[in-house]
């Protein structure tokens, strides 16, 4: 550890990492545009400059970024000649920067607004016409580029490098000609081109499926783990309204996701918004589905259960480890033991994050002894009992292609089930809709936090399995 | 209990005459003067640029709207009347609304949203009658609340009078 002056005070820095890391450890916001913590240091952007005096000498403005700590060091990141070097800094950034804002997607979240904010210069002093550039260059299914837009922080080239591993963008061009461009001007390509609209600090690289969906002061940002497969990275779930999800971004994690996530999880969210929810509870009744409330259904399901005979439990990979110890003691009053649903492995794995594995607590519901069955297996199950629990977001989904033979059925899932045998639907809630926890691909704990509340009507799922649990047990002691 | 002693009254005052003669002289000097009676539906309420009636969008004379839904007079608004989803347009100007409601039961007139609109496309126009037999039908989706810029044009100049003396 070095020891360091920073605003008047001494603090102890670890001297590996460059001073603009160090002066955000200890709370002193410098801004920045081509930093990031999980890239190389650039110094392309010079906003991050602070006055620093090293030895005794008199004090220098450098940038921050790029400036290793020395024992003893002298920073001021407050003084008027760094403060009047950064709004030099910014209007040479701003200079070709389009006043775009009411269109920008990044208007809200752009560090360049708010450090244009902060220093307050409001007008430019140029009179020569801003560079015109490709204002909507298309760089393949996830990103549109705007070069208008760019201030050339090449935050994005660094990703690339050294991230993805696998460079396809570029600055092309010379000095105040320079824009950023893709190699031949060939589309992107990989499963992770969604973290570069979250790194770029203008608008220059946006999402498409975002475009113009949102603007982002609107949207309620709320802690989650993603879902889509067994990594569980912690994402932002941002939601429009207090109904719609609208983004999802990842949130910064040290043990499992760092500040990134993969394109299949970012853009997994249509089926949250999905019109088919099931609010309240469905039960059988001649041919027909009848809509009740949840507590009638419930009650309903006791007695389909009561009545006895050979049942199947079938949980899904999304069960949370209190939904499944839930489930698991509920299928020990029916005599059976649960079993989930394991999806099968996709091509999506690679080095990053995406394990390849859709099941997200597959770790957890084995060690909690819960078999991991195939759709075919657990629909044989399910066909060869006379009464079936299932239970889980997405498990009618899994077994959406299997016959599930006449087995009364008893489900609780985010949607209506449509099979022949069912007596009882029972919603359930999305991973985003409850608190619970996942074991990931590395056995680390993944807490799910409640980031969109669930409609009303919609009980969380270990209580909803709880209460049957109860009512039979209830039922068995009465009888 | 307190009596109250009736005040005498003079000839002049018992044969009530005078005092009727004199009201209907003030009566008959009304009926040749101007009248201040407005029939209001009949006679609409004046309206000049200064009128800070319901908010309107405008419509370029080439028949684009010039709302990009940035959604600053959502933020602004006070009431939450202004819901705004924005949509790709093939324009220069990239972005439109898709859905522009304003609920005019919530609207209270202040202004704000003119204000805060970097474009000049929601003006305060000077239409203040509002009446429907349901709430659902006072809500103002784009369609009703475009009008060429050419009707809102002395509300523009007038705003940029006003804000040229801050």
């Amino acid at each position: 550890m070095t020891k360091i002056t920073l605003n008047g005070r001494e603090i102890e820095v670890d001297a590996s990492k460059p001073l603009i890391a160090a002066c955000e450890e200890n709370g002193v916001d410098v801004p920045r545009y081509c930093y990031h913590p999980g890239l190389s240091p650039e110094g392309s952007c010079r906003i991050c400059q602070v006055e620093v005096s090293e030895g005794g000498r008199p004090p220098r403005v450098v940038v921050s970024c790029r400036t290793p700590i020395t024992e003893g060091m002298v920073v001021n990141t407050e003084t008027p000649e760094a403060h009047e070097t950064r709004r030099q800094c910014l209007e040479f950034l701003l200079k070709n920067h389009p006043l775009d804002c009411p269109i920008c997607d990044k208007a809200g979240e752009c560090t360049l607004q708010d450090y244009s904010f902060a220093e307050g210069q409001t007008e430019g002093k140029t009179e020569e016409p801003r560079r015109k550039l490709e204002k909507r260059m298309d760089l393949g299914d996830v990103i549109v580029l705007d070069q208008e837009r760019c201030i050339l922080c090449t935050r994005c080239v660094r990703y690339q490098e050294e991230v993805t591993k696998k460079p396809e963008l570029t600055n092309a061009g010379l000095a105040s000609n320079t824009y950023i461009t893709t190699f031949g001007e060939r589309p992107l390509t990989g499963n992770y081109q969604g973290n570069l609209a979250d790194i770029c600090p203008v608008g220059a690289l946006t999402l498409k499926q975002f475009r113009f969906q949102a603007r982002v002061w609107n949207l309620e940002k709320e802690s989650s783990i993603c879902g889509e497969c067994s990594r569980g990275c912690s994402i932002s779930a941002e939601v429009l309204r207090r109904n719609e999800v609208k983004r999802i971004r990842p949130l910064f994690d040290a043990d499992v996701n760092k500040w990134w996530m993969c394109d299949t999880g970012r853009f997994a969210f249509e089926h949250f918004n999905d019109a088919e929810r099931l609010t309240g509870g469905l039960v059988a009744s001649g041919d027909n589905l009848l809509v009740t409330t949840t507590k009638d259904a419930l009650a309903r399901a006791a007695e389909v259960l009561g009545t006895g005979g050979k049942a199947a439990v079938v949980g899904s990979a999304w069960l949370s480890q209190e939904e499944a110890a839930a489930l698991a003691a509920l299928a020990g009053a029916l005599g059976t033991k649960a079993v989930f649903v394991s999806p099968e492995a996709n091509e999506l794995k690679d080095d990053l994050l995406h394990t390849g594995d859709p099941a997200p607590n597959r770790r957890g519901l084995e060690e909690l002894g819960l078999k991991a069955v195939s759709a075919a297996d657990a629909a044989a199950a399910v066909a060869g009992a006379e009464l079936a629990v299932l239970a889980g977001e997405r498990v009618l989904a899994g077994l959406a292609d299997e016959n599930l033979g006449t087995a009364k059925l008893v489900t609780f899932d985010t949607g209506p089930c449509l099979a022949a045998g069912v007596e009882v639907c029972l919603p359930a809630p999305f991973h985003i809709e409850k608190v619970g926890t996942w074991l990931n691909v590395d056995g680390l704990e993944r807490n799910l936090t409640v980031a969109r509340k669930a409609p009303a009507g919609v009980e969380p799922l270990d209580r909803s399995l709880n209460t049957l649990h109860a009512a039979l047990a209830g039922a068995g002691a009465q009888a | 209990m307190a009596i109250v002693k009736r005040k005498e009254l003079s000839i002049g005052e018992k044969l009530y005459l005078p005092a009727i003669f004199r009201g209907l002289s003030m009566t008959f000097r009304q009926m040749f003067k101007k009248r201040v009676t407005r029939q209001y539906p009949e006679e609409p309420l004046p309206v000049n640029e200064v009128t800070r009636g319901q908010p309107r969008l405008a419509v370029n004379d080439d028949g684009t709207i010039r709302c990009v839904s940035c959604g600053l007079c959502e933020a602004a608004c006070p009431a939450y009347a202004i819901t705004i989803d924005g949509q790709e347009t093939d324009r220069f100007i990239e972005r439109e609304p898709e859905r522009f409601d304003i609920d005019m039961l919530r609207c209270i007139l202040c202004g704000f949203c003119e204000e805060a609109c970097p474009k000049d496309a929601i003006l305060m126009s000077d239409e203040l009658e509002l009446a429907d037999f349901s709430r659902e039908a006072l809500i103002y989706d784009v369609e009703r609340l475009k009008r060429p810029v050419s009707q809102l044009r002395p509300r523009l100049d007038y705003v940029y009078k006003v804000n040229e003396r801050w």
